[in-house]
């Protein structure tokens, strides 16, 4: 491996603005960063070339630990964004600059700089200085004084941000081409992700200073996991569906076009798909499609873009309409639609036309977390829960919605559903007095996840994560990593064994640790810190999150009929939010016909 | 179409070339032909007595080697100030900041007088310095240190925009190149500011050639040893002769002169190979 992360982590004024980065990248490959601005990319590419230190981790390269050794020794070369050249001096003395630094005779110093001007393309300019030199040139010339001692690693933060599209190309296949030339380790920053599709052997997302996928281009754009990576990447139409016995349903029709594998198994959940505007099909009518019908609806806009056509289609409402995972302001579902010029001739459609739409591929994300549904026994708390600012703020990052659902009964024992479709999604309730029971009430009722929260809680800072039984442990991991995704926390997870544990066994406990750690790491790509604690669960969890504020707790549970005992005091306190995370061993209920 | 002019946001070349050098001439020129004229009114051997006698020529000796010396004290330490306002941030910046400028404020006479107080043999500092045998006050040194004072404000003021100009990032890319600091400084920084630097250190030069006031409280004026050529000026003109005042004054620009205009020439070479961005 040429470069090794391990945990990397960076925070600046208490926020981590790198938040557990482990990474490999293999000798010669050209491996592209990508995220919008803050997402801490930079940050991590100026810890890789050591000019900012990393508060936790360690960094590897050549399987060399250079965490604590200087950027003058690290061996990288560093391509900045602003060129960074040096004004004062010509072409030529800026790509000597290294070589002069480490003494190297006049002749040799000669011989490479002509090797480089060769390699970037530039002969002959080396008595030019860089105000002489075209934006392209100078970064050209940059490229080259980074490559002039020979560095094993060579990173580019943002290259082309200053240059305009012809130039940018141009120059991309350059580096390209001068990185296959030397098989040199490269590591590319960018927000574009045109820009990432076209160089990278390999693409690392970044967003809230988590890295959440790694991926060929291909792979990442049509089987992400996560749904910042699928709207980030390309456009995407994002659907709620469900998971049934039968296979994806959106309303009351089944989707046969499937790829995934649902995150509950078989068991009827609702999912998060994924619609790419180009796999989607219009036509005059449901039978003339292609392709899977899914719905109707009206054609909003049109823009010729050139090559490709971009389509707004406003979906009909009525009782079969798709539900949209989000909607655009106005509040109307619409689904974005782009077609090729041949399918422009095939079916020309104008503004108002009303259409079928088919679709070709539907990606189901394997997230656990769908959208939010606010439960609650009156109106006014239930209003009040659907604008609290954490659940507002998690949702628009996690671009899904927030339904209501009224419950008069909630938490009374023994009480029917006052609503008799399933629960979907996340059910979110109050914080307050006898909250447990309610619940228990809703886990009992189908609910798979409950947020107790807080009615003024903000984001978390730190998550902790912890489960009563080791058969919830692989499903509140998911619902973790999910959650983790979307805010900006570091994550624990607290095991905590009894007081008087004998000596002996303490080391299953570790064990337990650390199989939680690779298990979250390799299946759900979360990073996580582990502690290992003695006591009571609730007492213990209870501490830990009285000592600071700004925490948030994800608690899987087994048995839903006595939650307010142990965990009572955990949920009313009102002073952090509790995710709880319900899995029954109902897989097997649900296989049998 | 063939009257078109490029439009500027001041009109008029001519009026504005007009203004500058009516006042070139009414402020700088005629004055000074004045003086030019008042000293060629003298006899040669009257000049050259003036001129070249042991007195003057030891304070010219003070005046300009007391001005360089200082000017070259503001050149580093007003160097290290501006770093530490343009690259640091701490309480009470700003305030340090507003300090610089002082000098430029302070009735001349004031700043002599508080420097003669805190260095003379039973002042603040000079008390602590006397038993070291150094005498600062009515020496040399106090020229050196009233000169200093004077021209601080002109290297920090000049070199502050200068700094502010290297990115962080050349030192940045200087070091993962395997630079180190001090390389970076010489090679990298250094090479930035230096046109910054010496228009601070001309500036302060100048100034304190120039400068009476302060000098003369703490100078205490031994002819010889002590004694500027600006003052040696006055004291001509006490005894009114204006010739000899003229002849000296004369003497000093002509050094002055030459020596701002060497430095202006420096500059202008180093400017070359700094061509500036065209875009």
């Amino acid at each position: 491996m040429s470069i090794t992360l391990d945990q990397v982590t960076k925070r600046y004024q208490g926020v981590p603005v790198v938040n557990d980065v482990s990474l490999d990248i293999g000798d010669g490959e050209f491996f592209v960063l990508l995220g919008p601005s803050g997402s801490g990319k930079s940050t991590l590419l100026r810890a890789i070339a050591g000019l900012s230190g990393v508060d936790h981790g360690r960094i590897a390269l050549h399987g060399r630990d250079v965490t604590h050794v200087s950027a003058r020794e690290r061996g990288v070369g560093l391509v900045f964004q602003n060129y960074a050249l040096f004004r004062h001096m010509t072409v030529a003395e800026n790509i000597e600059f290294a070589l002069r630094v480490r003494r190297m005779k006049g002749a040799d110093r000669r011989q490479r700089r002509q090797e480089l001007l060769r390699l970037v393309a530039l002969e002959g300019m080396d008595q030019r200085l860089p105000a002489q030199l075209s934006g392209g040139q100078q970064q050209r010339v940059a490229v080259a004084r980074a490559l002039a001692h020979k560095p094993e690693v060579l990173l580019l933060d943002e290259p082309f941000g200053a240059l305009d599209a012809k130039i940018r190309e141009e120059l991309r296949r350059t580096i390209r081409q001068v990185q296959r030339e030397l098989g040199i380790t490269t590591v590319l920053v960018t927000h574009d992700q045109e820009e990432a599709f076209a160089m990278a052997d390999r693409i690392g997302v970044m967003n809230l200073g988590r890295l959440l996928e790694m991926g060929g281009p291909n792979e990442l754009y049509t089987r992400p996991a996560t749904r910042f990576v699928a709207t980030f990447l390309g456009a995407a139409n994002l659907i709620l569906g469900r998971q049934t016995k039968d296979g994806i349903r959106f309303g009351e029709r089944p989707v046969s076009a499937i790829s995934a594998v649902p995150p509950h198994g078989l068991r009827e959940h609702e999912v998060v798909a994924v619609v790419r505007p180009e796999e989607i099909e219009v036509a005059p009518t449901r039978e003339a499609l292609a392709s899977g019908y899914l719905a109707r609806g009206a054609v909003d806009e049109i823009v010729f873009t050139g090559a490709l056509e971009r389509m707004r289609i406003r979906l009909d409402g009525g009782a079969d309409a798709l539900t949209l995972a989000y909607s655009n302001g106005d509040g109307n579902p619409y689904l974005e639609v782009t077609r090729t010029q041949h399918e422009q001739r095939a079916f020309e459609v104008t503004k108002g036309q009303s259409v079928a739409i088919g679709v070709r591929r539907v990606h189901v994300l394997p997230t656990p977390l769908s959208s939010f549904t606010v439960c609650a026994a009156n109106e006014a708390l239930m209003i009040a829960l659907a604008q609290q600012p954490m659940l507002v703020e998690l949702a628009s990052r996690m671009k899904t919605r927030i339904s209501t659902r009224m419950e008069p009964m909630l938490g009374v024992p023994g009480a029917q559903c006052g609503d008799a479709t399933a629960f979907s999604g996340t059910t979110v309730i109050a914080s307050q007095p006898d909250v447990a029971h309610q619940a228990e009430w809703l886990l009992q009722r189908g609910a798979d996840e409950v947020l107790v929260l807080p009615v003024n809680a903000l984001p978390p800072q730190r998550v902790l994560i912890h489960w009563a039984d080791e058969a919830v442990r692989s499903a509140t991991l998911a619902v973790s990593a999910s959650v983790l995704r979307h805010v900006s926390a570091e994550a624990v997870y607290i095991g905590i064994l009894p007081q008087l544990t004998p000596t002996a066994q303490r080391p299953h406990g570790m064990r337990a640790l650390l199989d939680a750690r690779s298990e979250a790491q390799a299946v759900h790509g979360l990073e996580m810190r582990t502690e290992l604690r003695f006591g009571d669960v609730a007492p213990e969890l209870r501490r830990q999150l009285g000592e600071s504020p700004g925490q948030m707790l994800i608690l899987g549970v087994c048995d839903v009929t006595r939650l307010a005992e142990p965990f009572g005091s955990l949920l009313e306190s009102a002073r952090w939010p509790v995710l709880l995370v319900r899995r029954e061993n109902r897989e097997n209920e649900d296989s049998v016909p | 179409m063939s009257k078109f002019r490029q439009p500027s946001v001041l009109p008029g070349f001519g009026l504005t070339f007009g203004f500058t050098t009516f006042f070139l001439s009414a402020l700088v020129l005629l004055p000074l032909a004045a003086l030019v004229l008042m000293a060629a009114s003298m006899h040669w051997s009257d000049f050259v007595h003036v001129v070249l006698s042991p007195r003057a020529i030891g304070s010219y000796r003070l005046s300009f080697g007391a001005s360089f010396l200082a000017a070259s004290i503001n050149l580093v330490f007003g160097f290290i100030i501006a770093w530490t306002l343009v690259r640091y941030e701490f309480p009470g910046r700003k305030l340090i900041d507003a300090l610089i400028d002082m000098p430029f404020a302070l009735p001349t006479a004031v700043s002599g007088i508080a420097l003669t107080t805190v260095f003379a043999q039973n002042g603040w500092i000079g008390r602590y310095l006397e038993p070291l045998g150094i005498k600062v006050a009515y020496t040399w040194i106090g020229v050196t240190v009233a000169l200093t004072l004077i021209g601080m404000p002109f290297v920090v003021r000049s070199v502050q925009p200068a700094l502010l100009e290297v990115q962080r990032d050349l030192e940045d890319a200087a070091e993962t190149l395997g630079a180190g600091r001090f390389y970076v400084f010489r090679r990298i920084i250094l090479p930035t500011v230096l046109p910054a630097l010496l228009t601070g250190f001309t500036l302060a030069f100048a100034r304190a050639v120039g400068e009476y006031g302060s000098v003369i409280f703490i100078a205490g004026n031994l002819p010889m040893k002590t004694e500027i050529t600006p003052l040696l000026i006055v004291i001509h003109l006490e005894e009114f002769d204006y010739k000899g005042a003229a002849a000296l004054g004369f003497v000093m620009l002509v050094i002055s002169f030459v020596m701002l205009l060497t430095i202006n020439l420096l500059q202008a070479w180093g400017r070359r190979r700094l061509v500036h961005s065209t875009r």
